[in-house]
């Protein structure tokens, strides 16, 4: 035992206090209370937090138990057989009518020509112009209003230099622009912090493809080299196709999803 | 000097407490309170300073866990050693490089999300903005929550480590296991340590002090040490090496020489000189213990030659730094302690060669000739051979002795007790060093109660004192009452009885001016006005005084009618009759006095808040009726 120790060393010399057992039940057995008292005193965030974590307790004992009971219970399994089930040596029967197999062809062509891809957040919420655009008044009465700050996140190329103040537009704020996105990819189901390349398309309108603006459901292309991907000729794969899940300009971050 | 405490280090929260400590930090110190229809700078500036907020928060915790933590590089070799034997370094610094770098990670977080709240245009953008920055902070929290464990753990192992101080003077104690060191330091100091009879009963440094000549020493117990390689020696026996390695301390090596500990002398000697070059420039003392089993004659010849060759060899270790030999008999020691042979002289050895050896060394060093210049003992120079003793009066002398004698001669308390019959018996007399004027007055009985008064409401303590005051202050007034009475008398006496009844005849008679015009006459007066530059009212008093001598008396008689009498045995009972005032009787005067009263008194008609009624001073108490009624605010109201 080492020197510090003196609880345990006192403890070993003297032994327990007579009642100490008597105390810990006891102490035990008031805790139920305790915890009872805490649960209807706590207010506000203190409440929120106590009552998530009582929460899970319970949920956690509730299974706990249900799983010891599930090994005492017998359970009755029903003898009527549903409409339409076949016995075994029939299973692997082709049932599949000519009809269907249609159906089903001409589904996936409608598919194609709709559209290239089969992305994840197929619609999104449309951005009026107003909130994609600030205006910003100009002149030295400040009477001009033909400027506009853009403001959502965006994507500005490396080599990108402004046009002069006088004539330029659309003014991209440095602070929102983005060069990096966490990616999923959805089969290894892992995030990358990955660089991007381009944007391909903005739901919203070819004019804030070509500004680069990112908003929720643009198709960005990103930087995979690190991943590893090969094509199936063999090629390490460069870039890639991915859809921007969440709000970058509210978020601080830009999270997507890869297309694969 | 540096104190080796590492008690002071805070207490390292787990990482969900962390977090919660913190942004519940955040939710108390920072404004709550904002609207949509704020002005949009004011909206960012209230989110801004929640992140920042947070973010201060986040880096000042961290840095301390940084700061508190010892770096292994800056503290004591010993201390850094030890520290790397019981926590492995690498893992150490990683665990600490992380904490760093999560401090890092947050300051970023917060530097890049301010940036953005600059370009928030709405509540909700600026909202769901600090939200992001609070979570990512707390993600890079959640990520060293390991290292926080890791950290708090150490923390607390850190915190009951012996507390040595790797400078001063100290022993040290090592051997094989089981020689019995603990037994021998629980003989020296009052460590306690736990003494059993297997090996590796110590498992840890144990750290005591004794005194010796005076002086203070360390004694440092080690866990035993095995003869084996560097690399597989474990955690307990690297404590050891660790100790001997780094402490400039006086080594005692036990060897058991009745190999009743399960080694032999043999292996004790391979031990020792396997780790020899631990010893080099330290007092060395071998210490042959259990002697009460085994005397060290009565060992074979070749045990007494590997003894005798050990001895050789500690001998050596100081001179090779260029110390004395020391004799043998300083070197090899013998000692029981079961029986406590020995175990004194083993002690004074110890410290005594290692006060030596740091003296010399003090002596050897550049340091100790700037202090030995300041030095100087000055011995005055016989100037024959005469011898001069100091001399003491021969009277003092016997007064000294004198008063000695009396201070054994005084009887005590005690000796009267033991003389009456002992304690319980005989009760001591509190009334005999009482001070008093007569001494016969001691014993005197003092009455609490005397003729049914308690004595102790008339015992005034400056009675005497206050008794002379008044009699000064009578003799006084009697003089002053003598001294008028002479004056009235010689008044009385100088009158002659023509000028009284020429007196009583002005008394009678007053004079009244004449209304006549006389010009001199107002000419006189209005100079006199003029004159006078004193206050209205004492010009007045002049004037009048000049006028009318003769209506004085009477003025004043009439003034005093008016006025009540002062004089409390003058009072009356208001319903008392005085003759005159025209009532019948008492009973008379008592109705006409209440009827006056009442017909004096108001009636309050309008009925009017009066001050009988009883008053709610804020019937709308700010307190009461601002604020929001959430829950759990009413009962506070």
């Amino acid at each position: 035992m080492p020197q510090g120790d003196y609880i345990e060393l006192h403890q070993k010399r003297n032994g327990y206090r007579l009642d100490h057992f008597d105390r810990k039940r006891k102490r035990e057995a008031r805790q139920v209370h305790e915890l009872s008292r805490k649960a209807q005193k706590s207010i506000g965030f203190k409440g929120k937090q106590f009552a998530k974590k009582r929460y899970a307790e319970k949920a956690l004992m509730k299974k706990t138990i249900n799983m010891h009971e599930e090994s005492n219970k017998r359970r009755k399994t029903d003898d009527d057989v549903a409409d339409g089930a076949l016995p075994p040596y029939l299973l692997d029967r082709e049932t599949t009518t000519r009809a269907k197999i249609l159906s089903n062809t001409i589904k996936q062509k409608r598919k194609e020509k709709a559209g290239k891809w089969e992305v994840p957040l197929p619609k999104v919420r449309p951005v009026a112009e107003d909130e994609m655009f600030k205006v910003v008044r100009t002149g030295k009465r400040k009477t001009k209003q033909w400027k506009r700050m853009i403001t959502k996140a965006t994507f500005v190329g490396p080599g990108f230099t402004r046009k002069p103040p006088k004539y330029e537009r659309f003014i991209r704020p440095s602070g929102l622009r983005f060069t990096k996105a966490h990616v999923t990819h959805p089969e290894l189901k892992c995030t990358f912090n990955l660089e991007i390349i381009g944007i391909k398309k903005n739901p919203n309108g070819p004019m804030y493809t070509s500004l680069g603006v990112i908003t929720k459901g643009t198709i960005i292309e990103v930087n995979v080299s690190e991943l590893g991907l090969v094509t199936p000729a063999g090629k390490v794969v460069w870039g890639k196709y991915a859809q921007v899940t969440n709000n970058p300009e509210n978020d601080g971050c830009i999270n997507g999803v890869l297309l694969v | 000097m540096v104190q080796y405490n590492f008690k002071k280090i805070r207490v390292v929260p787990s990482g969900k407490e962390f977090n919660n400590i913190t942004l519940s930090c955040t939710q108390r110190q920072t404004p709550t309170i904002i609207h949509k229809g704020y002005a949009i700078n004011r909206i960012r500036q209230f989110y801004m300073r929640k992140v920042k907020y947070t973010q201060t928060n986040f880096h000042e915790k961290l840095s301390s866990i940084v700061d508190d933590f010892p770096r292994l590089d800056d503290i004591h070799p010993f201390y850094g050693d030890l520290l790397h034997v019981l926590y492995n370094k690498d893992h150490y610094k990683l665990a600490l490089g992380q904490i760093n770098s999560a401090r890092r990670l947050i300051s970023k977080i917060a530097k890049d999300y301010v940036k953005l709240l600059k370009y928030g245009d709405s509540l909700n953008r600026c909202k769901s903005l600090k939200v992001a920055a609070l979570g990512q902070m707390c993600t890079v929290v959640k990520r060293i929550v390991p290292s926080l464990a890791y950290l708090e753990q150490i923390r607390q192992h850190m915190a009951r480590l012996p507390s040595i101080d790797p400078n001063t003077r100290t022993i040290l104690i090592c051997g094989y296991p089981n020689v019995g060191k603990s037994s021998f330091v629980n003989k020296i100091t009052r460590a306690n340590v736990d003494v059993q009879p297997y090996a590796f009963t110590t498992k840890s440094l144990f750290v005591e002090h004794t005194d010796c000549k005076c002086l203070r020493y360390q004694v440092i117990d080690t866990p035993g040490v095995l003869d084996r390689p560097f690399e597989d020696r474990n955690i307990i026996e690297m404590c050891s090496i660790t100790a001997l390695a780094h402490l400039q301390a006086s080594v005692l090596f036990f060897v058991d020489i009745s190999g009743s500990c399960g080694y032999s002398i043999a292996q004790q000697a391979t031990l020792f000189h396997s780790i020899k070059s631990l010893f080099v420039n330290k007092p060395l003392t071998i210490v042959c213990n259990k002697t009460d089993f085994q005397p060290l004659d009565g060992l074979s010849e070749e045990d007494m030659k590997l003894v005798r060759e050990m001895k050789d060899e500690a001998a050596k270790t100081m001179v090779g730094e260029g110390g004395e030999p020391s004799d043998d008999a300083n070197v090899l020691l013998t000692m029981s302690t079961l029986t406590e042979d020995g175990v004194i002289s083993v002690k004074n050895a110890a410290c005594e060669k290692l006060l030596n050896q740091r003296v010399e060394l003090k002596m050897n060093s550049k340091k100790i000739t700037d202090c030995l210049n300041r030095f100087h003992v000055g011995i005055p120079k016989p100037r024959d051979q005469k011898e001069r003793p100091h001399c003491v009066p021969q009277s003092v002398l016997e007064f000294k002795a004198k008063e000695a004698a009396e201070f054994e001669e005084k009887k005590l308390e005690r000796d009267l007790e033991n003389e009456n019959g002992g304690a319980g018996v005989y009760t001591s007399n509190l009334k005999k060093h009482y001070i008093l004027e007569h001494a016969e007055w001691k014993e005197d009985i003092m009455p609490e109660i005397l003729d049914g008064h308690n004595v102790h409401d008339f015992v005034d303590v400056d009675i005497s004192q206050r008794l002379e005051e008044l009699e000064q202050e009578e003799g006084l007034q009697l003089e002053n009452e003598e001294i008028v009475q002479d004056f009235e008398m010689d008044d009385g006496k100088e009158l002659t009885p023509e000028e009284q009844g020429s007196l009583a005849e002005i008394r009678n008679n007053p004079i009244v001016p004449a209304l006549e015009l006389n010009p001199s006459l107002a000419i006189k007066r209005d100079a006199s006005r003029s004159l006078s530059r004193g206050q209205k009212r004492d010009r007045s008093r002049g004037l009048d005084d000049a006028m009318d001598i003769g209506n004085h008396a009477d003025k004043k008689l009439c003034l005093r009618g008016l006025s009540r009498p002062r004089s409390r045995s003058n009072s009356k009972p208001p319903g008392e009759v005085i003759p005159g005032e025209g009532f019948k009787n008492r009973a008379q005067k008592v109705k006409a006095l209440k009827l006056a009263r009442n017909s004096n008194k108001k009636r309050n008609k309008q009925s009017r808040v009066g001050e009988a009624d009883r008053v709610i001073a804020n019937l709308k108490p700010k307190h009461l009726f601002s604020g929001k009624r959430s829950s759990g605010k009413a009962n506070r109201r």
